[in-house]
């Protein structure tokens, strides 16, 4: 993969941004909006993959004001998911947070979206401090992660696994342990509590 | 939020100025629909920098947004680096960069032209609207600060950071950060250097750790700085900024080649703003890598062919690295091109004096006279900045000119005393004219002393009571020398002497303020401000 490949994925996200734009003035097509949305984050995530293997993907933590994070998150996918109720809880959010805003964006919007499409009819997503760590928090009340994944982990993707090659928890857990502090690095964690429960933890 | 406070907000958005830049036409209409209708009702939506400049001539926007990937070949980024240096929007203007690039932020942290904020495609307009609303937010919270900083005044942008500081709130990271910068303008480094340490006890933030390199190296405390600058680079190869920094260090230190290699490792991880572009084509021209200079620039320019962020500059050191290369036809083509483009005055005497040294390259004696008159027919020298008269000196020793352009580099070292970059820009052509290391320096030393003696000589008339001697000197040599801190402080700390012990007089007065004017410009926390109006005081 070279640049070549990148100009195309930034022209092709290019596209769906301005179609994602144009279902939304429609206000009938929020399903659609979504998939468009998933989708250019599939070809984000491509590149991160690429830049993976090539061991070079960095973060560059900064301060970001989870308050403000979630909030905006949410926001996004109330208007995605118009029948959801999408709750926030960021009272107990730490008033000076640090991680890299861009990839950690990217890995909550995709554990939101997956929420969302499994809930029955809500989703919390909360954000809150636990020993000294960010817990970002999104829990729903559909069927949970199925007990083979839950058993066995995350995985590097492969096209041999069924739920989207495995490719977005994988970037997950990988984002996650790129934050590192005085010898803590982050972490992903999946459970069950009526529904899914997916947390990144970050130091 | 409550009712009340929903409504007010609304109603303010509807005042304020947008202008949205971005080449798609689809986005361009989708984002004029979602602003609408999210209350903002003066919107400017243009396709392109050349039409944003054209409508900021004229209007005042409180918020700008931009795509990062403009088609015409300047980016969002670069855009936004023209807008800053050349002052054209103020600090509370709200700058937000829309990008399919994944790995923006990283492109441009810490980096003097970060944008406010900057939005992921694709995006919902729920997602937009909330995003600007916070940034409105934020933008009222940090007015009184933002207004401080473009009028430079430090104290008070420290003052203000101070007062929010003390409550702690979300802001807290973005006060220090703007106070630090405020600190470093200020000239107290080492309380910079203090802060950014505080900062990274909490956090090894990157533009933290590369300000503390800043700090430290204004210290003399160079090695640490530069170790500093390597760690940033290895620990995150995509923040660029540490390159710039690196890379001017080791050209200050001498090492051109070295800097150049940093800088080279840079535009492979990033193509790059044009200010590494000139940093490095002007690098390379010095360091005798002219081949370099022509493949930066050209590449550069070939991708602004058409954009505002050129400078004829651009085109002469792309001439000169040509001649070097003893490929003057090619360089006379590149000058006559600029030329078709600038017509300003400036542009016209860097772009004759390059266009000399080329003719006279080429063997057109007196074609290359003909330029250089042309060139140096502008008279008043005083006014030029330093690079363009260097340049003009350049031309002079290439058509045998000597005197002329012994004259001119002694100008261009007298008129910035203290500007290391320009001593070896001088240094540079005495070599390249022939002159050995040793009689160059003699050159500068020479013109240094002169200046220094010439500065003390006032003062100390000044000192014994000669004050009509003391301002006649200082003020020939302000006129003479507007660039110079020293002399243009004095001058105006002279004259203000001498209306406080020979009574008012609105000529003087209106000298010495013309001084003042043109001492905070260059200097605007030097301790010598407060003597000055300390006597204007007395005088009211």
């Amino acid at each position: 993969m070279n640049d070549l490949y990148a100009v195309i994925v930034h022209d092709v996200a290019n596209q769906l941004a301005e179609l994602s734009l144009r279902l939304g003035s429609r206000g009938d097509a929020q399903h659609e909006m979504g998939v468009v949305m998933n989708a250019t984050r599939r070809l984000s995530g491509m590149l991160l993959l690429h830049r993976k293997q090539n061991e070079a993907l960095s973060v560059n933590p900064d301060q970001v004001n989870a308050g403000d994070f979630v909030t905006i998150l949410a926001a996004e996918h109330r208007e995605l998911f118009p029948n959801l109720v999408i709750e926030v809880n960021d009272e107990k959010a730490p008033s000076l947070a640090f991680f890299d805003d861009a990839l950690v964006r990217m890995v909550m919007a995709n554990a939101m979206y997956r929420a969302c499409l499994a809930a029955h009819s809500k989703v919390k997503l909360s954000a809150y401090e636990r020993d000294k760590m960010l817990v970002l928090e999104v829990a729903d009340d559909g069927q949970g992660y199925p007990d083979s994944l839950l058993a066995e982990g995350i995985k590097a993707p492969s096209p041999a696994n069924k739920r989207g090659a495995g490719l977005a928890l994988y970037l997950a857990k990988n984002i996650a342990e790129l934050h590192r502090l005085e010898g803590r690095h982050g972490a992903v964690e999946l459970s069950n509590a009526g529904g899914a429960v997916f947390r990144m933890i970050l130091p | 939020m409550n009712e009340g406070k929903d409504l007010a907000f609304n109603s303010d958005i509807a005042e304020k100025w947008v202008m949205v830049i971005d080449d798609l036409e689809g986005m361009r209409s989708q984002l004029r629909m979602s602003l609408s209708s999210a209350g903002f009702a003066k919107l400017h939506v243009v396709s392109s920098i050349k039409d944003a400049l054209e409508r900021m001539k004229s209007n005042r926007y409180d918020v700008i947004l931009c795509d990062y990937a403009l088609g015409d070949g300047t980016d969002g980024q670069q855009f936004l680096e023209y807008l800053r240096t050349n002052d054209l929007i103020t600090r509370n203007t709200i700058f937000v960069m829309i990008t399919a690039e994944q790995g923006y932020k990283k492109v441009v942290a810490a980096s003097e032209c970060a944008p406010d904020d900057y939005v992921l495609k694709p995006f919902t307009a729920a997602e937009f609207n909330l995003r600007l609303e916070k940034l409105l937010e934020r933008q009222e919270y940090f007015s009184v600060i933002d207004k401080a900083t473009d009028t430079k005044n430090w104290g008070r942008v420290i003052v203000e950071c101070d007062k929010r500081l003390a409550f702690k709130d979300k802001n807290f990271i973005d006060l220090c950060k703007i106070k630090c910068s405020a600190l470093m303008r200020a000239n107290r480094q080492q309380d910079a250097a203090d802060l950014y340490n505080e900062i990274l006890l909490l956090r090894p933030i990157g533009w933290a750790k590369l300000g503390l390199a800043r700090a430290l190296q204004q210290l003399n405390k160079t090695e640490e700085a530069t170790r500093l600058a390597k760690e940033i680079m290895q620990e995150t190869p995509q923040f660029m900024a540490a390159y710039d920094f690196l890379g001017k260090i080791l050209a200050t230190s001498g090492d051109k080649n070295a800097a150049l290699d940093v800088l080279q490792k840079a535009r492979e991880v990033s193509p790059g703003t044009m200010s590494r572009v000139r940093e490095m084509s002007n690098l390379a021209v010095s360091a005798g890598k002219p081949e370099m200079a022509e493949e930066v620039m050209r590449q550069a320019l070939q991708k602004h062919k058409h954009s505002p962020v050129r400078q004829a500059n651009d085109y002469a050191v792309l001439s000169k690295a040509l001649v070097n290369q003893g490929k003057s036809t090619e360089a006379l083509t590149v000058v006559a091109d600029a030329q078709k483009s600038f017509k300003d005055d400036h542009s016209t005497i860097v772009l004759s004096a390059i266009e000399s040294v080329a003719h006279k390259a080429a063997g057109n004696t007196e074609k290359a006279a003909t330029a250089l008159a042309k060139a140096m027919s502008f008279g008043d020298m005083n006014k030029l900045p330093a690079s363009t008269v260097i340049a003009l000196a350049d031309a002079c020793f290439a058509s045998g000119k000597e005197a002329e352009a012994t004259n001119l580099l002694r100008h261009a070292i007298q008129n910035n005393q203290e500007d290391a970059a320009i001593r070896s820009r001088v240094h540079d052509v005495l070599t390249a004219a022939g002159k050995d290391a040793a009689e160059a320096n003699e050159m500068i030393e020479t013109s240094t002393r002169e200046v220094i003696q010439l500065n003390n000589e006032g003062v100390r008339k000044a000192e014994a009571g000669q004050l009509e001697e003391a301002i006649t000197l200082l003020c020939q040599a302000a006129d003479r020398l507007p660039n110079n801190e020293q002399i243009v402080g004095n001058a105006a700390l002279v004259i203000a002497l001498d209306l406080v012990r020979n009574g008012n007089n609105p000529e003087r007065l209106r000298r010495c303020m013309h001084y003042r004017e043109g001492f905070i410009k260059k200097a605007p926390n030097h301790p010598k401000i407060a003597q000055i109006d300390a006597q204007l005081k007395q005088l009211k």
